[in-house]
């Protein structure tokens, strides 16, 4: 080769005729990092993308008799949707499904955030970490447990709250908590928020810990107060995180929950407020063997998450935090 | 620093790598084994075709080793560790059978869908009559037994032509049932504690009114320590079915469940919502309700709920369709300590003016309870189904209410039934019956109701069994028939089953809405709403539906 070519043409030459055995070397200098990230595909790929083609039981009448051989069904197009939409409990299941998934979004989501600026201002380390510990706790129990618990702390035979209630004369009779609609949603919010705050917690304290001191001794020294400091400092720095995972909730909004209302809600009388989309889909149709009407309305529902996953991903995008 | 790490990300990524290798192992052999099981179901037929041409050849139950699955569709049920009972005990070292239980683990729709998706469906399958039973007919997926049915005759003997109704429209009979009889049983009543009834000077109760009255002076003399009327659990009816039927002469509770949901009126049925003794019954359940007489949890309450109150003796009146399990234990254990406490049943309440022995709470069907299918994965169904019917039998049934033969029973006297030794022991009996629950399968209700009162008609009243006494004193004369309503359910993906699907809903929903009204005229609209919105449904196509279904039933009884 000559002397004489330059660097630069020589390195343009070089790449134009290496471009394809590029990726290839490339790939075998990396090996062993993309050892790592080929199992997570190969994984995700097995197990989230192959079973997928099932969706298309939606539009089929499915018999289970069939088993893997789903083309042996007929198509029916979109009857499935259609029957969803025309049912009389269309309206109240929306209408739930949308009311708790905000309440959860909206009470559910700052609360971990708000314990997490609590605690990090706790100097005292020891009662600090009673505290987180104390509070993640319930993030590993079964909902069947937290619900046992909270319908005897709320029985109206022998149940604490009402015993505690009537001892300093707040009522003069026990009140049915778990059988009177009004009260559902924010006992359902309650158990929620108790059983996820501490656990949520722990991402936002992670991220506290990342936060530069010297930054708070600055504030410090120009007189800022322990609100400032939060509000100016810990907030701004933390937000990436917050961001992302305000996406990712938002992402699963129309999930407003299936065991904790499943559980909670046993009193039929209190199905005007408690029917979500997932409990209505194993009601009406896993229990009676509709797995193309479940499905169906599986689907409607995993399309409006996508949507509103791109809608706040494109708002975030703004912002400057975007998922992708 | 990189040369350390590079190993270690070597070994982290080797192991990454494996699990998948192993995961995908796993999905491919899975997917490899779904054809598997459908050549077995081929040798199965072949099996079949095998055994078929010597018909006279009897298998003996016990003279070779038996082994299948066994799988119980119920939420709140699993078959248990063979070995683990009495009975499975005795069978495994001496009639050399072995069951292997699968588990619904308490989710039993699912577990059953995942089972028939995947091919791998149970020997024998435990459930209710209906649906379910159906759909696997339809695919072909059930063993017939009408080649076994002389071949080992204790089924039919002891059932008779009540078979009949058993059998699906090819004319084949694919269930075994349980608890099948040819007399009335039920528990079905009220249980009063003995203590507080004595102690507000044992008042009458018998009418609608005197039940008020009674719960009015408990609440009034213990307050909140006691439940005045214990429901069970109000969700599935219970005691608030029970007190429907203190209504109406010869009115059913059966009216009321998922599998009829409409009162028979001429020859056709019609709507509950509108009748006019169900919205009697539930203006008077709401005012108890409203007065906080009944237990305020009984919608949300769980079985271990109401099972604490009555144990500990913190009810004063229970009643349920099956009052008697809870109410026996909990009165043997107050007995222990306090001789004149305890519990017992009365004679249903009436309203004022009826006739008192026309009053039915408990309903029984000929064809008992639920049934047992063989599946066609079964290898050896003949042998099962000789099994099931040596179980059915005299010497099945002593075994699982008696235990084995030798040391409570011994033979069998001139009327069939079991010779009790002097070596009886009643409270191992109990104990044994309570244990080998789960495991009464087809309980041949038949031949072991006369061969229990034949121990306890020898004993006096205050010794006898508490169950069997009241059984025999009440509960049973007390039960109403209602085989001519069976299979009255539509296949739930059909038009017909949608609309039972929200009919039932619908009614759950009123039905515990118009117990807690307000008041009179709350039930009234909350029923007059729920009687609109089901026709909307179409509950009338539902009603006529089951009407023709009722009709053909009550042809195929006078028949017989």
């Amino acid at each position: 080769m000559s002397q004489t070519t330059t660097k630069q043409q020589h390195a343009v030459l070089l790449q134009q005729r290496k471009r394809k055995p590029n990726l290839v070397m490339r790939f075998l200098k990396q090996w062993d990092i993309q050892l790592m990230v080929w199992p997570g595909i190969l994984l995700i790929f097995i197990f989230a993308y192959m079973p997928m083609y099932g969706v298309l039981i939606a539009f089929m009448d499915y018999n289970i008799f069939t088993k893997g051989d789903i083309w042996a069904n007929p198509w029916v197009g979109w009857k499935h949707f259609e029957m969803f939409f025309n049912a009389p409990e269309f309206y109240t299941v929306m209408r739930n499904t949308i009311i708790i998934s905000f309440l959860k979004f909206f009470i559910g989501f700052p609360a971990p955030i708000i314990l997490a600026l609590m605690l990090n201002e706790i100097r005292h380390m020891i009662f600090k970490r009673v505290v987180q510990t104390i509070t993640y706790l319930p993030h590993f129990l079964s909902w069947v447990i937290v619900a046992g618990l909270t319908s005897s702390l709320l029985a109206t035979e022998n149940g604490s709250i009402n015993m505690l209630l009537s001892s300093v004369g707040a009522i003069s009779e026990p009140i049915n908590f778990l059988s009177i609609p009004k009260y559902f949603w924010s006992i359902l919010i309650t158990a929620n928020v108790w059983k996820e705050i501490g656990f949520g917690s722990i991402v936002y304290l992670a991220a506290i810990a990342g936060v530069d001191q010297h930054m708070y001794e600055a504030a410090d020294i120009d007189g800022a107060t322990k609100f400032k400091q939060i509000y100016l400092i810990t907030l701004p720095t933390i937000m990436p995180v917050v961001v992302i995972f305000m996406i990712l909730q938002i992402g699963s909004l129309l999930s407003a929950g299936f065991e904790d209302i499943l559980l909670l809600a046993a009193n039929p009388v209190l199905r005007p407020v408690s029917d979500v989309i997932d409990t209505y889909v194993y009601r009406v149709g896993v229990s009676n063997y509709r797995y193309s009407y479940a499905t169906a309305v599986g689907l409607f529902k995993a399309i409006i998450s996508i949507g509103l996953l791109t809608i706040a991903n494109y708002i975030a995008r703004r912002s400057g935090n975007s998922l992708w | 620093m990189k040369k350390v790490r590079k190993p270690m990300l070597l070994v982290v990524s080797a192991i990454l790598v494996l699990a998948t290798v192993l995961a995908g192992c796993g999905s491919n052999s899975t997917g490899k084994n779904e054809p598997k099981p459908t050549s077995t179901s081929n040798n199965i037929v072949e099996g079949n075709t095998e055994e078929a041409p010597p018909a006279s050849d009897v298998w003996e139950f016990g003279s070779e080793p038996l082994e299948f699955s066994m799988y119980g569709h119920y939420s709140w049920y699993d078959v248990p560790a063979w070995d683990s009972t009495v009975a499975g005990k005795w069978l495994i070292e001496n009639k050399k059978l072995n069951i292997i239980p699968i588990s619904a683990g308490g989710n039993h729709d699912t577990k059953l869908s995942t089972m028939i998706a995947s091919d791998e469906l149970p020997d024998v399958i435990w459930g209710d009559r209906g649906v379910d039973v159906t759909r696997l007919y339809e695919a072909g997926q059930l063993v017939a037994f009408d080649d076994y049915l002389d071949k080992y005759p204790n089924l039919k003997n002891w059932m008779g032509p009540d078979l009949n109704l058993l059998r699906h429209p090819d004319g084949k009979l694919y269930q075994f049932p349980n608890w099948y009889t040819g007399r009335p049983a039920g528990n079905a009543g009220y249980v009063i504690n003995k203590k507080i009834y004595e102690e507000l000077g044992s008042p009458k109760l018998e009418t609608t009114d005197d039940l008020y009255s009674y719960l009015t002076e408990v609440k009034a003399k213990y307050g909140n320590e006691i439940i005045p009327f214990e429901p069970h659990r109000a969700i599935d009816m219970q005691g608030f079915g029970v007190l429907y039927t203190a209504f109406g002469e010869d009115v059913s509770y059966s009216y009321l469940n998922a599998n009829m949901r409409g009162v028979p009126e001429g020859d056709k049925l019609t709507s509950v919502f509108t009748n006019d003794i169900f919205r009697e019954a539930q203006k008077y359940i709401s005012k108890l309700y409203r007065e906080r007489l009944v237990s305020q949890d009984a919608f949300t309450q769980t079985i271990d709920q109401v099972e604490e109150k009555v144990m500990q003796g913190r009810v004063a009146v229970f009643a349920s369709s099956s009052p008697t399990t809870i109410a026996s234990k909990a009165h043997n254990e107050m007995v222990k300590t306090d001789p004149d406490s305890g519990y017992f049943m009365i004679w249903p309440i009436h309203k004022e003016g009826l006739d008192k022995n026309k009053i039915y709470p408990g309903s029984y069907t000929s064809l008992g309870w639920n049934v047992s299918v063989i599946t066609k994965a079964a290898k050896d169904p003949e042998k099962i189904f000789a099994f099931l019917d040596w179980y059915t039998g005299p010497e099945g049934q002593s075994l699982l209410f008696f235990g084995p033969e030798g040391k409570n029973w011994n033979g069998f006297d001139e009327d069939g039934d079991p010779i009790f030794t002097g070596n009886y022991d009643p409270i191992e009996v109990a104990q044994l019956q309570k244990d080998h629950d789960p495991i009464m399968w087809n309980g041949n209700t038949g031949f072991i109701d006369p061969a229990k009162m034949k121990y306890e008609a020898t004993l006096p009243p205050a010794e006898q069994d508490w169950n069997a006494r009241y059984q025999s004193e009440i509960t049973w004369k007390t039960s109403s028939n209602a085989t001519e309503f069976i299979n009255m359910d539509p296949q739930p993906d059909s038009e017909i089953g949608i609309i039972k699907q929200g009919v039932d809903d619908l009614f759950l929903e009123a039905y515990a809405k118009s117990i807690m009204a307000a008041s009179d005229a709350e039930v009234d609209a909350i029923l007059d709403k729920a009687e609109a919105d089901a026709q909307k449904l179409g509950y009338n196509k539902l009603l006529e539906f089951r009407t023709e279904i009722w009709q053909a039933n009550k042809k195929l009884l006078e028949k017989k």
